[in-house]
């Protein structure tokens, strides 16, 4: 019995998910265990076991690597022992193998055989990668109006191809039509353009890219965020001297021992935590008509990627030492930019930190990442004078930083959420305050 | 022109029909001096006597086959079975004998009678409502007739009666009442000609009978949605105006048909299929069908509303198709 290989849920939550790239070539020999394919869920890219041994027969017409999402449980390919290799097919198909390689180059030098193969009753290679269901007029339409039908997806039931999506599509192909296709309309990329993409943009349009599952994830999340939440945002100056002292002090620390220096997002996790303990409504979440305070304090960290931006977790912070969470804070990282940080390592966060001072930003207004309360921005550590000392007359030269603290009003309101910044305030200025707790 | 009720303009056309060729009677029960139980006589009784109007005992095997003799005669009867119900008595008759002469003596004999009778659910249980149509468009030599308005009730029955070929003209109870102009004197409708009874470009809808009603209600409601429906009468189902249909269907490209006889090898089906056979690559949507439940008609009024399509169950079902 041939074993399936399916898109496996790599959450609670995950409904759907799309095939990165596969580790193995079609027709090599599997073992269990061995990673097999990686999958791009919501924000991380996960490498895949074998859960089976088997020769590896990849689904021709099921999802491509770097394709569009498809929900899980949807069927990659097989696992195929060694004696039923001969006889295997993959389903739906009634022809072998080197026939169908036969179809396969006939059609290259003929476009038209996919209506002759049509009729006399055979699946055209075409019609398995991407079963389509277009209405006999909208068909009739599309050919005389030389549209590639196959590359629209229609608005009809089941996505079925209407009349009024051909029509559609052929505005949008006329050089003089406005750009934008009805919303119904989407574009997917097709198997096998029978014309070429390019000819889908209006001469005078820019370069139009389907949205990556993380930019679409990215997408649907801020505007939910804008769209629901009461965002307020203060801001404080803080004088960070002392917080650069006391990395200075780790790292002189570290730096013999061998281990990962605390960075600044790490120490102000850490206070942050301690701060969020004291001020637990900043801890908290709407659930339908409830306000849930957590009883642990998950800070997420906002990481640049080549993807776009992804929010690993750190776990239980108020319970950890500096020198965990630096350990596993520099993992988390690296694992967020090189695409194999899990799933679960995204989900769960309570508080989200996001760091724009490398970019010598200031001050700004992050957006609440929902369900949470709160996200606080640091900004660039500069140094500037400051009068440490009206009465004597006294400036000194200060490192100091600007704090954006945007929550949510529908949670806590501003006194509540500016005694909280104050005293995370208070603990980037006296670092030493949280060792009491 | 006048208004005047279905019934009134249908016995116009059968007064003016006999007052034209002396060779035309009526057979039934109740038809002569009492009128027709729904009138369809009443008054012609007392212009033309008991040998044009004859009374009948209830003996419809008997008295249709006497009549299919007297037309292989010459004679042009109109056999008036009151309810449709009641002619599945004459059946074997009507189907061996009455519809095939015509080919069996090579064209020689002809046999011109008119068949009609009440059809549809009115309050009527389940022995006095059926529709049947599929069982006489199933029947080579028979023309199937279901006017709607009051002016092709005239016009279809007096050409129903010049038919040389036996013709059943089946009366909706519904539509008895119904008032409409009527042109007067010579009003003549050829049989297989459908009527576009209001234009639109969304949706095809062709109504079989009493639905062409309900069916101009669901327009009206679909229209406040902005959706243009045309409704077409078929007026008869055999001969079937495809041709109608189909110019109809090049425009909206979607097809629902209401029937309110039953769904299985029913009207609907010969008119999708026929359509699909002839007008597959004008369908931008599968056809549809909205038919009345597949059960006899019940008596509880109820649960008659229940099985009946509305103006609501067909807009619906127009609004399901639009999407599709």
């Amino acid at each position: 019995m041939a074993f399936e290989i399916i898109l496996p849920r790599l959450g609670w939550d995950m409904v759907e998910g799309a095939l990165a790239s596969w580790l193995k070539q079609d027709g090599e020999f599997v073992r269990a265990g061995e990673l097999l394919f990686s999958v791009e869920g919501d924000k991380a890219i996960q490498e895949i076991e074998a859960l089976d041994s088997g020769y590896l027969r990849i689904l021709p017409y099921g999802p491509q690597p770097g394709g569009e999402k498809v929900p899980v449980g949807t069927l990659l390919g097989y696992l195929v022992p060694q004696e039923q290799l001969a006889s295997f097919r993959f389903p739906g198909s009634d022809l072998p193998d080197s026939l169908k390689q036969e179809t396969e180059s006939m059609k290259g030098v003929e476009p038209a055989g996919v209506t002759a193969q049509g009729q006399v009753g055979t699946p055209s290679d075409d019609d398995r990668k991407r079963r389509i269901y277009i209405s006999p007029f909208a068909r009739r339409l599309a050919e005389g109006l030389g549209v590639d039908w196959q590359m629209i997806k229609g608005s009809g039931r089941d996505g079925r191809i209407m009349a009024k999506d051909v029509e559609a599509i052929a505005t949008l192909l006329k050089p003089e039509a406005p750009v934008t296709a009805p919303s119904s309309i989407q574009l997917t990329p097709p198997v096998q353009p029978v014309m070429p993409a390019p000819a889908l943009q209006p001469a005078s349009s820019a370069a139009r890219t389907v949205m990556s599952p993380i930019r679409r994830k990215i997408a649907e999340h801020m505007a939910k965020s804008a769209h629901t939440t009461a965002p307020v945002t203060l801001t404080s100056e803080v004088d960070a001297t002392e917080l650069i002292s006391l990395r200075k002090t780790l790292k002189d620390d570290v730096a013999s021992s061998g281990q990962a220096v605390p960075s600044y997002n790490d120490l102000l996790a850490k206070l942050t935590a301690q701060a969020l303990l004291e001020h637990p409504l900043a801890n908290a979440r709407i659930e339908g008509d409830e306000i849930v305070q957590l009883a642990t304090v998950n800070i997420a960290i906002a990481v640049d990627t080549d993807r776009g931006l992804i929010v690993p977790v750190l776990r239980d912070v108020q319970s950890k030492t500096l020198r965990q969470l630096a350990q596993e804070s520099a993992t988390l990282i690296e694992k967020t930019r090189n695409g194999t940080v899990s799933y679960e390592e995204l989900q769960g966060a309570t508080f989200t930190i996001t760091n724009l001072g490398m970019f010598e930003i200031d001050s700004f207004t992050p957006i609440i990442d929902l369900p949470q309360c709160a996200i606080l921005g640091a900004g660039r550590i500069v140094p500037k004078q400051v009068v440490v000392d009206a009465g004597a007359g006294r400036v000194e030269i200060r490192q100091m930083m600007f704090l954006s603290l945007t929550f949510d009003h529908r949670l806590i309101d501003g006194a509540q959420a500016a005694r909280f910044l104050q005293r995370v305030k208070k603990f980037v200025e006296n670092p030493y305050l949280w060792l009491v707790g | 022109m006048r208004a005047m009720t279905f019934t009134e303009a249908a016995r116009e056309g059968l007064a003016e029909e006999m007052a034209r060729d002396p060779m035309i009677f009526v057979v039934g029960e109740g038809i002569g001096a009492r009128g027709g139980n729904f009138n369809t006589t009443a008054g012609l009784y007392d212009l033309y006597g008991e040998w044009r109007l004859r009374d009948t005992p209830i003996s419809e095997n008997g008295f249709t086959g006497i009549c299919t003799g007297a037309a292989m005669l010459g004679a042009r009867p109109v056999v008036d079975f009151m309810f449709l119900d009641f002619e599945l008595d004459a059946l074997g008759g009507i189907i061996n004998q009455m519809t095939r002469l015509r080919w069996m003596s090579n064209g020689q004999v002809k046999v011109p009678i008119v068949l009609r009778g009440g059809v549809g659910i009115a309050s009527t249980g389940p022995h006095h409502s059926s529709n049947l149509f599929s069982l006489f468009m199933h029947l080579p030599g028979l023309r199937v007739v279901l006017p709607v308005f009051p002016a092709d009730a005239k016009g279809l029955l007096k050409t129903s009666i010049r038919c040389d070929d036996p013709v059943i003209f089946l009366e909706h109870k519904k539509l008895m009442n119904l008032k409409g102009e009527v042109p007067e004197g010579e009003h003549l409708l050829p049989l297989g000609q459908a009527s576009v009874v209001r234009p639109g470009k969304d949706l095809t809808i062709v109504a079989i009978s009493y639905m062409v009603i309900e069916t101009l209600k669901a327009a009206t409601l679909l229209e406040k949605d902005g959706v243009l429906v045309e409704v077409i009468d078929p007026r008869t189902l055999a001969p079937l105006d495809i041709a109608t249909i189909l110019e109809s269907v090049s425009k909206t490209h979607r097809l629902l048909i209401v029937d309110e006889d039953f769904s299985p090898g029913g009207a609907g089906a010969e008119i999708a299929a026929q359509l699909m056979e002839q007008g597959f690559y004008e369908l931008d949507a599968p056809v549809r069908r909205l038919n009345g439940a597949f059960v006899p008609g019940p008596y509880s009024p109820p649960l008659e509303a229940a099985v009946v399509p509305n103006a609501q169950t067909i807009a619906k079902a127009a609004h399901d198709l639009l999407v599709e």
